[in-house]
């Protein structure tokens, strides 16, 4: 084992003196996502699912917030039939902005979710629109290019409630796609 | 040889576990790279699912069910982390403590059975149990044959092979990461201590508390997190566990 201190963290006893900085990690894309959750699909086909006032009440119903009535649906296909779908997503925490995929089979449980990419920042720059704006939609000429080096963040364990929220969303949201036939 | 060209690529990938983000990164090598980091979140999850509080089935939510005087068999990670654990607890006279207080004493491990001694007690191995599923992972990882690479599960991680990993650490207060230090062949883990949490750093006049974090650094994961806990309840960064299992500690803002 060969633990080097950093120079600031030397220089200023580890304290919060030393400066800041974002950091940026790309996983994956939506695209290898959907192709590492199924495989031996040789087709996806997107499908825009739209839920009219009454499902969303439905979610409200259920204790699944809606937060939006579009979801861009991938249908995973091999030779014309149907073997599940894959919905991503992005969600806000208190420092961080994180992208991920939910992989989900035609018993419509959870399949896999990945993590496709997380931003931390200083905070206060996600609740800009402009500064969020920049990762919508976002490909491999992302502005923020800090994430090509490995560093790893340690620090009080960050808390992964909303992204679990998010998943519970968008299971309740294709499972009434489906029940509308909008995915069929 | 020291460090990677600047070339090397890695393949990283990230998942929800244990509450948190966990991400495998490993040196892009192999064919089937993917699968192997496949097998290692698989380790993971095993791990998860006999310790969570939170998964009805897992051992510690099947523990809790029990009335004192009742026992059930462990599954193997369940046995190796309580071992650790009870371990830690009698080293450190106490001052570790996955019952949180609740009966230190009301619970004992005779051989792949877990005892219940006392109606009121409840175990959290949020202190202990992440890092011994990312010594799990990094076991999976180079059982397949991966050369260097790392794991890390929402801060307590691993780094394994010819790798410099270079750690940040989160500023809780004002948000963003600072350099700290780089990690070759080993494990680093910090714990995030409030003002409301059981610790010698939150101790003292109330205008004087702020939050304060404990890292350490060890050869295994299991003990790098687990000895956080030890040194932010202690505030000693020379307590004489750390010897024991090569492990250094650092207390910052």
């Amino acid at each position: 084992m060969r633990v080097v201190l950093a120079a600031s963290a030397i220089v200023a006893g580890a304290s919060a003196a030393a400066p800041t900085s974002a950091f940026a990690v790309d996983y994956l894309s939506a695209e290898q996502a959907a192709k590492l959750m199924f495989p031996d699909a040789d087709a996806f086909e997107t499908r825009q699912v739209a839920l009219d006032a009454a499902q969303l009440q439905q979610l409200d119903a259920q204790g699944t917030r809606g937060r939006s009535a579009n979801w861009p649906v991938r249908v995973a296909k091999r030779a014309g039939a149907t073997l599940g779908f894959v919905v991503t997503d992005g969600v806000i925490g208190k420092v961080e902005l994180i992208d991920y995929a939910v992989g989900i089979g035609l018993d419509g449980n959870i399949k896999q979710v990945e993590i496709l990419s997380y931003r931390e920042s200083h905070g206060f720059e996600i609740r800009l629109p402009a500064w969020r704006k920049q990762f919508v939609g976002k490909g491999s000429a992302s502005t923020l290019r800090i994430g090509d080096d490995i560093a790893n963040i340690s620090g009080a364990t960050l808390s992964c409630t909303h992204v679990t929220d998010g998943v519970r969303r968008i299971v309740a949201v294709v499972a009434l796609a489906r029940r509308a036939g909008a995915l069929a | 040889m020291n460090g990677r060209p600047a070339w090397t690529t890695w393949l990283r990938r990230a998942r929800p576990l244990f509450g948190t983000l966990v991400e495998i990164g490993v040196h892009a090598s192999h064919a089937d790279d993917h699968g192997t980091i496949d097998n290692a979140f698989a380790a993971l999850r095993d791990v998860q699912d006999c310790l969570s509080r939170f998964d009805v089935d897992s051992d510690i939510a099947r523990f809790h069910r029990l009335r004192c005087g009742e026992s059930l068999l462990m599954r193997p990670a369940t046995r190796q982390v309580l071992g650790a654990a009870g371990d830690l607890q009698l080293a450190s006279g106490g001052a570790f403590d996955i019952s949180l207080g609740t009966a230190p004493a009301g619970w004992r491990c005779e051989g792949d059975r877990l005892h219940k001694l006392h109606d009121n007690v409840r175990l959290d191995l949020g202190g202990i149990g992440k890092g011994y599923a990312v010594d799990c992972a990094v076991q999976v990882l180079v059982a397949h044959g991966c050369a260097a690479g790392w794991v890390n599960a929402g801060g307590d991680l691993r780094a394994f092979g010819d790798v410099e990993l270079p750690l940040q650490l989160r500023d809780e207060a004002a948000g963003g990461t600072r350099p700290f230090a780089s990690l070759r062949d080993g494990a680093f883990a910090t714990s995030h201590f409030d003002r409301h949490s059981r610790s010698q750093l939150s101790a003292g006049a109330e205008e004087d508390r702020r939050p304060a974090h404990a890292s350490v650094a060890a050869p295994l994961c299991l003990w790098a997190d687990a000895l956080t806990k030890v040194v932010a309840v202690s505030g000693d960064t020379s307590h004489p566990l750390l010897a024991r299992f090569d492990a250094q500690a650092w207390l910052h803002c």
